[in-house]
């Protein structure tokens, strides 16, 4: 599997800890932070492919985080990780450009799954980007 | 274009140019004993100064009158020559060895003419399609300006309502912030109606990825299970488990999946059930179908529910996106949504997506 870049933004330090060494076990260059703030911080000056997000959070919380996010890296592809699943949060992730929902404990498989998918998508878009394809970036979800 | 003509009728010849579909544009009737021509030149001149047939529309009869005819196209017929009065006032007489080449070179012009009409009908139809359009926004725009204006009317009283409180009773709190909670509310719902419409608007090029259905159909199910279960509404799946690859766009299609999800569960409201249903049409075609056991959808309204804001959702509740949305988003996807409903019994959307890419 191609090593990619993660971030992992939760507020639960024990999860956000455990997941890191988890992900970094499997191979991916992973990066955890526990704060929207810090979150968008972190990428004025660094690079992700994936972002895995907490919705629930304390100050800015994930749908915020994820619109700010999507505005300033439009490619890329952020998994919304929920531990109560509602319509209503699950509607305007996808809607403000959420990849994925995942519940609340994300079982590891499956969330690698995701994030594979997710990297693959936010490949195949920027190779789109490069051979000019999609014209205009306005074509760009985001 | 075809010409036609030397068909002898007692002392004359007519010479008809017909049109491609048969019909006659325009005729001439000349005397076969005409007097010899005046040289080529102004012949030349004359065929492309010819003034065609006003329209087009010269019935068969009309054409082989010589009245008619000069008033249809300037030309004069005269009992041995053809006398032909251009637009410039020049006068020409031609004769039976030149008409060929007159009809040939008066049949391109009139095939230019026809041209030129077919432009002017390709000109109309843009025309036509434009005001189609322009209809269409006028629409929209009714839509997005009543939408707006709601929010914006209670954030304005809510407003107002804050500064008389602030101004004659300023120990009043708790109204205070339940006005403001209240215009934060309104925003929210600008924001959302804003964000749906950036999302059309931007008409993003899909990102076709393999796609496991069974899975991302399960996935939205999820999400609208717990809210399910307290609503005491069933959530049942009926999944085929070899359906053909799919590739597809998956958070596009999530969209979708989830809006016909939350369609029906305000549509049964409390007790009742959504089958959410995959299979799959041959090699072809992938189908999900979502069915609810809910209110149904009156005959009257099933022509527009896919049409922007349309919503029968109590104001300030629904947007009446979601479905034109979801069309919008099976046609990027070359794939198809239908519905089909009956009141009082529920409502059954359906989606067919092309297996292979
Ligand atoms: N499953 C359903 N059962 C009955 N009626 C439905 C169903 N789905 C849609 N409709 C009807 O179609 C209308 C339009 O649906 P649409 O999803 O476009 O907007 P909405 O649901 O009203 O608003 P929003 O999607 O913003 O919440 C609804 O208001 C409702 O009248
Ligand atoms: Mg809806």
């Amino acid at each position: 599997m191609e090593k990619f870049r993660v971030l992992v933004v939760d507020d639960e330090i024990d999860f956000l800890e455990t997941i890191v060494k988890r992900l970094q076990k499997r191979g991916l260059d992973a990066t955890g932070v526990d704060s929207g703030v810090k979150a968008l911080k972190l990428l004025e000056g660094e690079h992700f492919d994936v972002v895995i997000l907490d919705v629930k959070m304390p100050g800015m919380d994930g749908l915020d985080t994820l619109k700010e996010m999507k505005r300033k890296r439009p490619f890329m592809e952020v998994i919304m990780l929920t531990g109560h699943a509602s319509v209503e949060s699950g509607m305007q992730g996808i809607q403000f450009g959420a990849f994925d929902y995942v519940m609340k404990p994300a079982n590891l498989d499956e969330l690698m799954e995701k994030m594979t998918q997710a990297y693959e998508r936010k490949t195949l878009h920027e190779e789109r980007k490069s051979s000019g394809r999609s014209g205009a970036a306005g074509s760009v979800r985001g | 274009m075809k010409i036609r003509g030397g068909q002898p009728r007692g002392r004359r010849l007519q010479l008809g140019v017909r049109g491609r579909d048969g019909g006659a544009i325009s005729a001439l009737n000349i005397n076969r004993t005409g007097a010899p021509m005046s040289g080529s030149e102004p012949l030349d001149r004359a065929a492309s100064s010819l003034v065609p047939p006003t329209g087009g529309k010269t019935r068969a009869k009309d054409s082989f009158d010589p009245i008619r005819h000069q008033l249809l196209t300037g030309a004069i017929l005269l009992a041995t020559t053809i006398v032909a009065l251009f637009s410039s006032g020049a006068v020409l007489a031609v004769c039976g060895a030149a008409l060929a080449a007159v009809h040939w070179l008066s049949g391109r012009r009139w095939a230019r003419a026809i041209e030129k009409a077919r432009e002017e009908k390709r000109f109309l139809d843009e025309q036509l399609i434009q005001s189609q359009k322009l209809a269409a926004i006028g629409e929209l725009s009714a839509g997005i300006g009543h939408e707006i204006n709601n929010p914006i009317a209670i954030i304005g009283q809510e407003a107002e309502w804050m500064r008389h409180l602030l101004q004659e009773e300023p120990g009043k709190t708790e109204e205070i912030s339940d006005s403001l909670r209240e215009i934060v509310r309104q925003v929210e719902r600008c924001r959302d109606i804003t964000q749906k419409l950036l999302n059309f608007a931007r008409k993003m090029e899909p990102v076709f990825q393999g796609v496991d259905v069974n899975r991302l159909v399960d996935d939205m199910a999820k999400l609208v299970e717990k809210e399910a279960k307290l609503r005491s509404i069933r959530v049942i799946r009926i999944f085929q488990s070899d359906l053909p690859a799919l590739f597809t766009d998956p958070p596009l299609l999530r969209q979708v999946v989830l809006n016909l999800l939350n369609n029906a569960m305000h549509a049964v409201g409390e007790k009742g059930a959504i089958t959410i249903t995959t299979s799959a049409s041959g090699r072809d075609f992938v189908n999900i179908v979502v069915s609810d056991t809910g209110c149904g959808i009156p005959k009257e309204n099933l022509g527009r529910i896919f049409d922007p804001f349309f919503t029968t959702k109590p104001q300030g509740q629904g947007t009446g996106l979601g479905l034109s949305m979801c069309h919008g988003i099976m046609d990027r996807l070359g794939g198809r949504i239908s519905v089909s409903s009956e009141v009082g019994k529920g409502s059954s959307f359906s989606l067919a997506l092309p297996a292979d890419k």
